[in-house]
């Protein structure tokens, strides 16, 4: 009998319980939220196996994925560990995602995988990255940016992100750097209709993610499309509340290295709702630890090191909705 | 520093328009498939 829970129904978490379900209808599907009433609406959408469940009910019940969406997703992460599910958090909060690599040995002990960062920057991201790696022979400067925000929970964290610095690798240097958020203007190409836009230097976690997968690369480092407004408002309190889901976002990713005597660049993208996307990443990985098709079955880790069949993930993504693309006739 | 500051200025007055180079994906992009994910 096969269990499955997301905890936390937001905009994120919504699409990833419709997605657990659509991947392949799981015996139950646990729903946990806050609010009793969006717990019932999301479950009278899915309907079949899907019932709501309160939070302690979930851990007892043995369940064999978790997938997490909302706050407080290290804590959550550790008493499922506990309980004897494998774990998927889709969290892009950079502290948390430290957090949750830390529980590494409480996941090897119980024998379950904690996915950190499995949504839409990071998470898809993280596999498109692995995914353009994967035509290198050596991987030498991996360069990540994202364009807008899911939920309202997304854009507190995406405005929260661009007042305080981020982890960059250089590895020519001192390894681990902190330059200032905002700074490293970068005009980066989205995939259509987001097209180009100004990305800088933000508190974001994919080089962290990143980095444990390609710990060569000489330089790893992440961008996010801002405003002139996003900039100057990014160290105050958000100056109105965030809208309920943002509209179109997109990610980028560029991964440069050798391929036998050759210096190539190759460029990847993909454009989305990204609360879409992400509960689309989300229910895939959760599915995936399940069926044991990430690299490892067990310890803390982010897409980019457990998905080595990332064209299978991808075309799943695809078959879900959620398409990649790649720059015609420049190095994708 | 007062060269930075004129710039920032004059940037925050778009007295100097930034000359964006041309787009890398001038042809535009396509959807991964077939061979992209095998």
């Amino acid at each position: 009998m096969s269990r499955f829970a997301v905890v936390g129904l937001g905009a994120v978490g919504a699409r990833a319980a419709r997605q657990v379900h659509a991947l392949g209808p799981p015996d139950e599907l646990l729903l946990t939220s806050a609010s009793a009433a969006r717990a019932e609406e999301v479950r009278g959408a899915i309907g079949g196996p899907a019932r709501v469940a309160p939070w302690d009910e979930v851990l007892s019940s043995a369940p064999d994925a978790v997938v997490l969406c909302g706050a407080g997703q290290p804590g959550r992460a550790a008493a499922a560990l506990e309980a004897g599910a494998h774990v998927v958090a889709s969290t892009d909060s950079l502290s948390d995602i430290e957090e949750l690599l830390g529980l590494a040995a409480a996941a090897e002990g119980a024998g379950r995988m904690l996915v950190v960062g499995a949504g839409f920057s990071p998470g898809l991201s993280c596999v498109l990255v692995r995914h353009a790696a994967g035509r290198l022979d050596s991987v030498e400067e991996i360069r990540v940016a994202s364009s807008g925000t899911g939920g309202p929970a997304c854009a507190r964290q995406h405005h929260a992100s661009l007042g305080r610095p981020g982890p960059e690798w250089d590895g020519s240097a001192a390894g681990w750097v902190r330059p200032p958020a905002g700074s490293g203007r970068e005009l980066c190409w989205f995939p259509d209709p987001t097209g180009a836009q100004d990305c800088y230097r933000a508190e974001l976690a994919e080089p962290l993610l990143v980095h444990a997968a390609f710990p060569s690369a000489t330089r790893i480092s992440a961008r996010r499309a801002a405003s002139r407004r996003d900039r100057l408002t990014a160290r105050l309190p958000m100056l109105r509340r965030p809208h309920q889901e943002g509209l179109i976002g997109s990610v980028r990713v560029e991964v440069s290295g050798r391929s036998g005597p050759l210096a190539e660049s190759h460029v990847l993208g993909a454009i989305d709702r990204p609360a879409v996307a992400a509960g689309a990443v989300a229910a895939l990985a959760a599915h995936w630890a399940v069926e044991g098709r990430l690299a490892r079955s067990t310890g803390s880790a982010g897409l980019a090191s457990l998905v080595t069949d990332t064209a299978g993930f991808l075309r799943q993504l695809a078959e879900r909705g959620v398409k990649a693309a790649a720059p015609v006739g420049a190095g994708g | 520093m007062a060269l930075g500051v004129a710039g920032a200025i004059a940037s925050a007055l778009r007295l100097v328009v930034r000359q964006a180079p041309p787009p890398p994906t001038a042809g535009g992009w396509r959807e991964l498939s077939g061979p992209d994910l095998r």
